[in-house]
């Protein structure tokens, strides 16, 4: 039997009896288009999970700093620094931040003391950190020096008694400064009670501030952790002399978030495994009932002449076109889903990987197709051609 | 003329059976159903087998299309042993010697008259471009050209049968091996496939060897035999 009329007459038994596949192939094409969505858009999923993570555990944030004793008290980091971590790769951005933990304002003739950063305007990226109320400051605020602050909500609770205080006018340091934005209080922790400048407005205008002495750094995922926090040292000491330099890790949330993303992975990939291998017992079991409602036609063709290679091609060509047509199907599918995925979440999958993706998912198909395909196959070609023409 | 397996010109008979045997065991015993049967065909004609029910007609026309294995005796198709081919040999053998037809007009429900014919003729590796003109002629024979896209489960008892016969024809075959052909049509239906076999048999290429119970198709046959306790009398 030529190849050609082999798949020609497989497609059209499928297309004929296309009622008895739906099932099976639906479940081939699910697995088919989750597998390649999962991994085509792994990553950026990876990184965007990771961002929404931070409100929760800022697993991925690691903060650098001089030890605190007195012979590193002048210690700083220099903004040459600053850009050869943002250069590590892993590293999605690094913030340079100056701190006092004593500013003093005067407010309606009342005193207040509170911690204050300077901060340039990657620090709020770095940090994940969003306004409830008003603007963050920018880089042209850090550019102009300009005396504006952002304040945590609990700070604007105590200075105004309220946390609608974008426009606002706050002394501090006898500095008259405009509050231009009230953080929102989702993971801020103590820095609830903090101010927030420019970070050259800082530099210039807050006395006793301290020096550039803390950088904050994102890693892209949870995954760059480990590989990103051990290289900062050597790619600080690289740039300027860094004694007394200490890098600060949550490793404890490292590792939970990386179990739960463990979890997470191990629960979608069983998944499309398991959807996989109903579709290839589904072929099975399809295969089974077509060998056995085809038992006459099976006798019929051998008493023409088809020989038991040409019975048992038939069939296993058979299944081979569903897996591979369903997991064709499936391929359309996982290109729509990466395409909207891609759209909502803003990335740029690589085309290489989906393209990888899809030749496997067809290679796995096809090979479902022969797993599953070969046993009814090789029942309808050991069929004796009499009782397959008497059976009933 | 056979175009697609030259018919070698022979004096002699197609088919030459001596002492053919066949039993079954079922456990307890052995059941005899063909007792040393001895049987010769010539090119062009047409023999019935007549015999009860289970007295080994079927039996015997399987055994000479090479879909069951005889228990002993000899078998010659054209002066060659036949009896111990190969499982593939056997295979070529039926697509290119014998043509079958059977008793439930067995023909593929989900498919057309054409790719009912066009089967065997996939299996004989016959080029696409070739298939047309040969499942046309063979329609021809049995006047169902007319039918030739038509679904094969929308036509009537008798056409399906003749159909069948066709699809027995396509390859050219030097043996037709009919498995009562007429045993499910009404008389009117009856006599019309027996009138197709007796035109192609007057072009002399093929033998039809036909299981009946009936008489009138037996009448319609050269020879007819009787099968009876597994001998073969010709009557």
């Amino acid at each position: 039997m030529r190849f050609s009329d082999l798949i020609r007459v497989s497609i059209r038994q499928l297309v004929r009896h296309r009622r008895r596949y739906w099932g099976v192939m639906l479940a081939i094409a699910l697995g088919t288009a989750g597998f390649i969505t999962i991994i085509t858009m792994g990553r950026d999923l990876k990184q965007n999970f990771n961002r929404d993570l931070e409100l929760l555990g800022r697993a991925t944030l690691v903060k650098v700093y001089f030890e605190r004793l007195p012979a590193y008290f002048h210690q700083n980091f220099t903004s040459a620094t600053v850009q050869a971590l943002r250069k590590m790769q892993g590293v999605r951005d690094a913030s340079l931040a100056v701190c006092t933990y004593m500013a003093q304002s005067s407010n309606n003739g009342v005193a207040h003391n509170f911690s204050l950063f300077g901060v340039d305007n990657a620090f709020w990226d770095v940090c994940g950190f969003t306004t409830q109320d008003g603007r963050l400051t920018s880089l042209a605020d850090n550019d102009l020096r300009q005396r504006v602050v952002v304040l945590g909500p609990e700070l604007a609770q105590t200075l105004f008694g309220r946390k609608d205080v974008v426009g606002k006018k706050l002394e501090i340091q006898q500095d008259i400064y405009t509050v231009v934005g009230v953080l929102k209080n989702v993971g801020l922790g103590d820095l609830s009670h903090f101010a927030f400048m420019p970070f050259t407005t800082a530099q210039d205008r807050i006395l006793r501030i301290s020096p550039a002495n803390r950088i904050y750094l994102r890693t892209l995922t949870w995954d760059d952790v480990d590989k990103v926090a051990p290289l900062i040292p050597q790619v600080i000491q690289s740039v300027q002399y860094a004694p007394g330099l200490k890098v600060e890790v949550a490793w404890d949330q490292v590792k939970r978030v990386k179990a739960v993303a463990f979890w997470v992975q191990l629960f979608i990939y069983s998944s499309i495994v398991a959807t996989l291998i109903l579709g290839g017992v589904g072929i099975w079991t399809v295969m089974m009932a077509a060998v056995r409602t085809r038992t006459r036609e099976i006798g019929l063709k051998k008493a023409m002449g088809a020989e038991d290679q040409a019975i048992m091609a038939q069939f296993l060509a058979e299944a081979v076109c569903l897996s591979f047509t369903a997991s064709l199907a499936g391929s359309f599918v996982g290109l729509l889903t990466v395409e909207v995925t891609s759209h909502l979440i803003s990335s740029h999958p690589p085309q290489g990987l989906f393209l990888f993706c899809v030749i496997l998912g067809l290679v796995v198909a096809v090979g479902l197709g022969v797993a599953a395909g070969l046993y009814p196959s090789l029942q309808a070609s050991r069929m004796e051609v009499v009782s397959a023409i008497r059976y009933e | 003329m056979n175009e697609l397996y030259p018919h070698p010109r022979i004096n002699g008979p197609i088919i030459q059976v001596t002492r053919l045997s066949k039993h079954y065991s079922n456990g307890h015993g052995v059941i005899p159903v063909l007792r040393g049967v001895n049987l010769e065909i010539h090119p062009g004609e047409m023999v019935a087998v007549m015999g009860p029910s289970g007295s080994g007609k079927s039996t015997l026309l399987f055994i000479l299309g090479l879909l069951l294995p005889a228990s002993s005796g000899n078998y010659q198709f054209l002066g060659q042993d036949v009896l111990n081919l190969s499982r593939t040999d056997q295979a070529d053998f039926r697509r290119r010697r014998v043509g079958f037809v059977f008793q439930n007009c067995d023909l593929f429900e989900n498919s057309t008259v054409y790719e009912n014919l066009e089967f065997p003729l996939v299996y004989a590796q016959v080029e696409r471009h070739e298939r047309p003109a040969r499942i046309v002629a063979a329609l021809e024979r049995v006047n169902l050209a007319h039918r030739l896209r038509h679904p094969a489960n929308r036509l009537s008892g008798g056409e399906r049968q003749r159909v069948a016969v066709a699809r027995a024809l396509v390859n050219q075959p030097q043996v037709i091996l009919a498995d009562e052909p007429t045993g499910q049509l009404d008389r009117q239906n009856g006599h019309m496939i027996m009138e197709n076999f007796k035109q192609i048999m007057a072009q002399g290429d093929t033998s039809l060897v036909i299981v009946t119970h009936d008489t009138q198709v037996a009448e319609c046959c050269h020879r007819t035999f009787s099968l009876e306790d597994g001998v073969l009398y010709e009557s």
